[in-house]
């Protein structure tokens, strides 16, 4: 194998990392809370990646739901979707706005599990 | 911790609301049954429009000649019965624990008004501790009690301040907060936070005897 060969196979690995980094969510620490007006506390700290690993979570759908007729459907999910895409400002019948979704999936899967945060400023820290 | 807050956040909740709701109610009709017994003739001359008139008149800031007497202690509690009444209830972190017990959702205060109001209450608090101690015949009047009753009603705002800062370990004082908040409501039928409830009837009383018996103002 020549010189130029195991360059270009660096290069192609090196910037296969970089493609996959950039669509990953390992740099994420915070969630997106630009959607809301007047936000009265800072972005709930999330580390994407790390959660997942932490709590075991392999399947998106997990947090990333879809509900159909009340019913949380095992095999879809929504990571390709904005959660306000679905959840409004305020409750929708039995869907909740995106505040009180955000926390409800947040809180509710710790709650459960009794592991992670709960308490408003262990989320969204100063 | 996830069990301690747990426990403070739920039963221990509907437990002080209870004992809140329970002990009021208790103690109001214990204290008409009281009037009823010893002091019935009231009956006779309680009137609803020298109540309200009464009432309404010691609601204004520097209305009766008593606050004019009075200018200090008359502007610190209005500030602290306005702010520690507000506070809680329009806080926008308490408000959201509502909407998603309940669904209950109002209009909130910006955090900042509420940090604001809560230094006010805790000023105010010590405003009234160091009166009980420097004016004569107000220590005269004060018991051990009165600096308990006074520590059960800063103690929530407190432990909230620090809290909202996130000073110290946060999770141990969020549970301290809430812990503070359920004792206080539970102090208010059972200790002389009990005014909460009887002021409306001391000044109907008083008002009625001024109004309709003495043909003089109360205020």
């Amino acid at each position: 194998m020549n010189r130029y060969a195991i360059f270009i196979l660096i290069a192609g690995l090196v910037s296969l990392t970089l493609i996959m980094a950039s669509y990953s969510q390992e740099d994420m620490v915070t969630v997106d809370n630009s959607v809301f007006t007047n936000p009265q506390r800072t972005p709930a700290k999330f580390k994407h990646d790390d959660h997942n690993e932490a709590a075991g979570i392999e399947s998106c759908g997990e947090c990333h739901h879809v509900y159909q007729d009340g019913k949380k459907l095992e095999d879809e999910s929504s990571e390709d979707q904005s959660c306000s895409e679905c959840h409004t400002a305020t409750d929708d019948g039995r869907k909740p706005g995106l505040m009180k979704a955000f926390h409800m999936n947040c809180k509710g899967c710790h709650t459960t599990a009794k592991k992670g945060p709960v308490m408003c400023g262990e989320c969204h820290a100063w | 911790m996830h069990d301690i807050y747990q426990f403070v956040s739920g039963p221990m909740v509907w437990i002080a609301f209870i004992v809140f709701i329970g002990g009021s109610l208790f103690r109001l009709i214990q204290m008409l049954l009281l009037i009823q017994k010893k002091e019935s003739f009231i009956f006779s001359y309680i009137s609803l429009k020298y109540a309200l008139r009464s009432i309404g008149n010691w609601l204004i800031p520097f209305g009766p000649v008593n606050m004019r007497n009075h200018p200090a202690v008359t502007t610190v509690t209005f500030i602290f019965h306005f702010c520690m009444l507000v506070t809680p209830l329009f806080l926008l972190s308490h408000i959201v624990l509502w909407d998603e017990s309940f669904s209950i959702r109002y209009w909130a205060l910006p955090d900042t008004v509420g940090d604001v109001m809560t230094v006010l209450v805790i000023a105010s608090c010590l405003f009234f501790a160091i009166r009980r101690q420097k004016m004569a015949d107000v220590r005269f009047l004060t018991s051990a009690s009165d600096y308990i009753i006074l520590t059960i009603v800063a103690m929530p705002f407190i432990t909230g301040f620090i809290a909202y800062h996130q000073w110290g370990s946060y999770p141990f004082f969020m549970v301290l907060h809430i812990i503070s908040g359920e004792i206080m409501l539970m102090a208010i039928p059972f200790t002389r936070l009990v005014h909460m409830l009887f002021a409306p009837f001391t000044r109907a009383y008083t008002g009625s005897e001024f109004g309709g018996i003495r043909y003089a103002k109360d205020w």
